[in-house]
């Protein structure tokens, strides 16, 4: 009998802040084709749904990818609870298209949670290229702020967005990004970037859209297959349907219309399958 | 049964010496309605061995064997019935898996009332033999017995064959192809081999265990399988044919929902047949939390369209406590094209069935999640293209039906992804792969055969496209073996 069933060994699991973890797993066909800006669906076993997850990194020659995930759910809890030496059960990509990468002048990445490790390739990319790159990276507070050094690496000018506790999180990343557009086209920016949340992509494409900054969003509504098969994905862009999975996940925020549609898919299955404490988004509609 | 109720009153002629042939059909054990709705389990329970023997002591041994000819594998009914009234069961799984690798599948959801039985012989006079019941019959008793019995196999042409996808086609040409000593490796992009064996057919109709021993039966048979290996994105159809494949079959099948294109359709709860019934059957969201992937219902549930799949989801939304479920077909009863069986199983379980109206929107509870759906009433016109007459909405006709849960189920189209990533393959307007004869493509060395060249057809179509191809592709790779 033929072997059938592959497991995908973890090679490395970091905890980069309180609830933020990175995993590095080894598959190497994953690696292989691997580019900025796609993501990959992991099984953690074989009752386990398929989630995916932005990449952060790859490395071809060892036949890794790494992925930073935040606890929110049941998946990823049993994620955390996994050491370097177990294996994972499915782990499927590079899926999605690539972030479109070219010269584009100066480049102003705004990125949170998850967002801040998976921009890092595209950011990369976008240097090679010969841009400049100024990063707003946005975090609720000094306790949960992670990512800064390789985020500055990637970047010629990087501005903390820390929010104080209580504050409201989704305009933390607003006060330096108006200070910028205050000054452009003075001191132009050429193309913004974001990955973060859905609230903090719709604001930031809305602060922008005045100033017809081009705007790329990297949207994640929920997936099942992530191959184009059933459309849970799915969300409007200039009128039409597009699947994230593989029309996306990058778009031009500006384009995307019906935002609070989009909010509230992503948000189905919050009761069931999201139990963080204290998890909240105004102005969905399951919460 | 309907027209497995054909009640006759005989063949025999008098001064016939013949023994009287019964026309009525050995029923099959089901569930009952107001059981088998609250479980996923299958409705029909299958023949015993007195069955299945009384069953195929009616089959008159016809010189013409319409019902092979029926057959778009081509299967040797008679014979295999033969064995069977000879209370050989053994020899009768033997001929069946000469021409067949998945019997255990093809009983169960084969149309064959329009194919083998259809040709029968008795349809004539009364019911046909249930040829059906019987090939699943076989299948089901070999596996009960677990000896397996696996063909001679060829001994090694030294050729390697790639199959991209791993449901009914692809199985049919890897198992074939096997058989004859290529070597063959199978691709899927999901995580289990069988593809709408497993995502999309509801475990009530065609339990998962049986895909899985079907597959693994062709894995026996030596094939390879990769799961979790998407064509198009980790190697590309090139890559295959210039590393180690001499041939390659694509069997990506028709993965691509389609919507209806009208306002309020992304609200929440408003699903594809193919998310909510991969949700349900490949993820067994009926098994939640067991299972991690969860399935949200509501209690009043409308399914859009009028095919299997429709049929299959309403069933599911019963089985998953649906309150009331609707089937919304756009024309009538007569121009379903869903089984006839699976339409009388749907309203045994309490399906309603709206015929003659279409959604022309969708209306929010002001939270995004699906409130109600507008209907336009609709009559029929001429015939279309596809010969049945064209519902034409009557102006005016609009109304409003309340419901929590919607599930488009219009029909699917190729998954683009292949054909997007290989230039040089020649496609339709609709997407599907345009093959010529024996499933050979535009591209040298690529054959194509399933739901990807027909855009949408049976799982036995499919099969039959899959043996054609592989007859085609061992005729290749024997010729180039010079």
């Amino acid at each position: 009998m033929k072997e059938v069933v592959r497991m995908f060994p973890i090679t490395a699991h970091e905890h980069l802040a309180p609830k933020v973890h990175r995993m590095t797993v080894k598959a190497p066909v994953v690696a292989e084709k691997a580019r900025p800006g796609q993501f990959v669906i992991v099984i953690v076993d074989e009752k386990g749904e398929r989630v995916p997850f932005t990449i952060s990194g790859w490395d071809t020659a060892a036949g890794t990818v790494e992925f930073v995930y935040i606890e929110v759910g049941k998946t990823t809890r049993q994620l955390a609870a996994l050491k370097a030496g177990d294996e994972l059960a499915h782990f499927v990509g590079p899926l999605g298209i690539a972030a479109q990468v070219d010269y584009f002048g100066h480049v102003v990445a705004v990125a949170s949670g998850y967002g801040i490790s998976a921009l890092v390739p595209i950011l990369r990319a976008y240097r090679e290229m010969g841009n400049s790159i100024t990063s707003i990276l946005q975090a609720p507070d000094r306790e949960r702020l992670f990512g800064r050094e390789e985020l500055e690496a990637v970047s010629d000018r990087l501005i903390l967005a820390v929010g104080e506790r209580g504050e409201e999180m989704a305009t933390s990343a607003t006060r330096p990004l108006r200070k910028l557009l205050g000054n452009h086209p003075r001191e132009p920016l050429h193309r913004v970037v974001v990955m973060g949340s859905i609230c903090l992509m719709r604001v930031i494409s809305e602060l922008t859209r005045p100033h017809a900054i081009k705007t790329v969003v990297h949207l994640t509504p929920l997936m099942v297959d992530g191959t184009g098969m059933c459309g849970a994905c799915r969300l409007s862009i200039k009128g039409a349907n597009r699947f994230a999975c593989v029309h996306g996940p990058e778009f031009d925020g500006h384009e995307v219309d019906g935002w609070d549609v989009l909010m509230a898919r992503r948000c189905t299955y919050a009761d069931t399958s999201v139990h963080q404490q204290g998890f909240q988004c105004r102005g969905c509609s399951q919460w | 049964m309907s027209a497995s109720d054909k009640a006759g009153t005989g063949l025999d002629e008098p001064g016939d010496k013949k023994p009287k042939i019964n026309l009525n059909r050995v029923e099959m054990p089901k569930q009952s309605p107001g059981e088998r709705k609250h479980n996923f389990e299958e409705v029909a329970t299958g023949y015993t061995v007195e069955m299945a023997m009384e069953e195929a002591r009616r089959c008159i041994q016809c010189k013409k064997r319409n019902c092979q000819q029926g057959c778009p594998v081509n299967i040797d009914i008679p014979d295999f019935i033969r064995s069977l009234q000879q209370g050989d069961v053994e020899s009768a799984s033997r001929i069946l898996k000469s021409k067949t690798s998945l019997p255990g599948i093809c009983g169960r959801v084969c149309p064959q009332e329009l194919q083998c039985e259809h040709a029968c012989s008795l349809n004539k006079k009364g019911a046909p033999i249930a040829i059906g019941r019987l090939e699943r019959f076989i299948a089901d008793w070999e596996r009960m017995e677990g000896a397996v019995s696996t063909p001679e196999i060829a001994p090694s042409t030294g050729k390697c064959v790639a199959v991209v996808g791993t449901g009914p086609s692809g199985l049919t040409v890897a198992s074939d192809l096997a058989i004859r000593g290529h070597r063959v490796t199978m691709f899927e992009a999901l995580h289990v081999a069988g593809g709408v064996l497993m995502y999309g057919i509801p475990e009530f109709r065609l339990p998962k265990e049986i895909v899985q021993r079907e597959v693994q039966y062709v894995a026996s048979l030596g094939v390879d399988i990769r799961l979790d290996t998407v064509i198009g994105i980790n190697y590309s159809l090139d890559e295959l044919l210039n590393t180690k494949y001499h041939a390659v079959y694509l069997a990506t099948g028709a993965g691509l929902p389609q919507f209806l294109r009208v306002p309020g359709e992304n609200l929440n709860m408003i699903y594809s047949a193919n998310e909510f019934l991969t949700r349900t059957n490949l993820m067994k969201a009926y098994l939640y939390p067991e299972y991690a992937t969860p399935v949200k219902m509501g209690k009043r549930v409308a399914v859009i369209g009028g095919g299997n799949v429709a049929m299959d989801s309403a069933r599911c939304a019963v089985r998953l406590g649906a309150r009331d479920v609707y089937i919304i077909y756009r024309r009538t009863r007569q121009e379903m094209p869903a089984r006839f069986e699976e339409v009388e199983n749907a309203e045994e379980e309490g399906i309603h069935f709206h015929f003659l109206c279409s959604p022309t929107g969708f209306i929010s509870d002001g939270r995004n999640n699906v409130a109600a759906m507008e209907l336009i009433r609709m009559q029929l016109g001429e015939p279309d293209a596809s010969g049945r007459r064209r519902p034409v909405p009557i102006p005016g006709s609009e109304y409003v039906l309340d419901v929590d849960t919607v599930v488009v189920s219009l029909g699917t189209s190729p998954n683009p992804l292949l054909a997007s990533t290989t230039p040089d393959l020649e496609t339709s307007r609709r997407g599907t792969v345009i093959v010529g004869e024996g499933g050979r493509t535009s591209k040298a060395r690529v054959w194509a055969g399933g739901d990807i060249v027909s855009g949408g057809a049976t799982v036995i179509s499919a099969m039959g496209e899959g043996r054609l191809a592989a007859s085609s592709m061992h005729a290749f790779l024997s010729d180039s073996k010079r």
